[in-house]
């Protein structure tokens, strides 16, 4: 319950401020896109660097999650063919609608009706790759697809 | 005093400077070096609060496993969303309805009248669809992959972020080419 309204809290803010940043607005992002405006990439890199640090310190000093009481601690994956592959996939539609997930949900809110249609695109989507990761799970491969190499740092 | 109607020209006016101040603060957007930090130090706080990526992604898949019966309950990835949608929902009633463009971008400028409608419509479902199975491939949308996954130092992240920033730059350039 308190794990749900945490993230709910952490989701309203960043959705305020994706708005704030006028991200809901295709023509913004198309003109990052075509480098036109450098804002989204400064944005970006300035928004890794202060997660970056603050999880660093965070695993340093063996902090817990306040709310869990858990070790603080993140996954890390090496690089594989699917990480590349999907990425170009979700890379041209995001090019096509001009946004993605986050934005896409922050132009419902907003009014921008036209989100209808990428969000049940979304939902398409993720409804054809949890399908196919099933399908995948039934077959008894004799050459198993492993599993990513996930490796918890805490 | 209460009640007078100065008092209440006085309230009137202290509304309308006050909504118009927070409207015009909110119709600009602030500088990439306030903005990052701040969504940085979002990302940030839901890992000191629950130990959690931050990911929007995740709640979209949330919602199609819940409603599936895949999932027996809406967990934290969903509620992540229905911050995110009432987060800009605030925005929305703060910042009024200048802050709403019309139209939508390069779509409905390029396809008019009612075939472009359906056409604008027809591609924005596909555009949804390959941003839906990419993402969930790639383990990430742009804030799950792109901070969340590279503020962990993941390596993973790292190409998938490079790869779709690269790709969506390409694919940008050819649709201004061909339109």
């Amino acid at each position: 319950m308190r794990l749900r309204a945490a993230a709910c809290l952490f989701g309203a803010l960043f959705g305020f401020l994706i708005s704030w940043g006028q991200f809901s607005d295709p023509d913004r992002i198309r003109d990052m896109l075509l480098l036109n405006d450098l804002y989204l990439y400064l944005m970006m890199f300035s928004a890794i660097a202060v997660a970056f640090t603050g999880t660093w310190l965070l695993r340093r000093r063996r902090a817990h999650a306040l709310l869990t009481g858990e070790r603080i601690a993140v996954e890390r994956t090496r690089p594989e063919r699917r990480h590349i592959v999907g990425a170009a996939i979700f890379g041209v539609g995001w090019a096509v609608a001009d946004s993605c997930p986050a934005p896409i949900a922050a132009q419902l809110t907003q009014g921008v009706l036209w989100s209808l249609f990428t969000i049940a695109g979304i939902f398409i989507g993720v409804e054809v790759f949890l399908r196919a990761r099933l399908r995948r799970a039934d077959r008894p491969a004799p050459s198993a697809p492993s599993e990513a190499p996930v490796e918890s740092v805490a | 005093m209460l009640g007078g109607a100065s008092t209440r020209r006085w309230w009137a006016r202290l509304h309308r400077s006050y909504s118009g101040g927070v409207q015009d603060l909110l119709l600009e957007r602030p500088a990439w070096y306030v903005l990052g930090p701040l969504l940085g130090l979002v990302v940030l706080g839901l890992l000191v609060t629950i130990n959690e990526r931050f990911g929007v992604l995740g709640g979209y898949s949330n919602v199609v496993e819940r409603v599936t019966s895949r999932s027996p309950t809406l967990g934290w990835k969903g509620w992540l969303l229905v911050g995110v949608l009432g987060g800009s929902l605030v925005f929305r009633l703060l910042a009024g309805s200048g802050a709403v463009p019309d139209g939508y971008g390069w779509l409905t400028r390029t396809f008019s009248g009612s075939l472009g409608t359906v056409a604008v419509g027809a591609l924005l479902l596909v555009a949804g669809a390959l941003i839906g199975f990419g993402a969930k491939t790639a383990g990430g949308c742009t804030s799950g992959n792109g901070i969340g996954g590279c503020s962990a130092g993941s390596t993973s992240s790292f190409a998938a972020t490079a790869t779709f920033m690269c790709t969506a730059i390409a694919v940008t350039f050819l649709i201004r080419a061909v339109t």
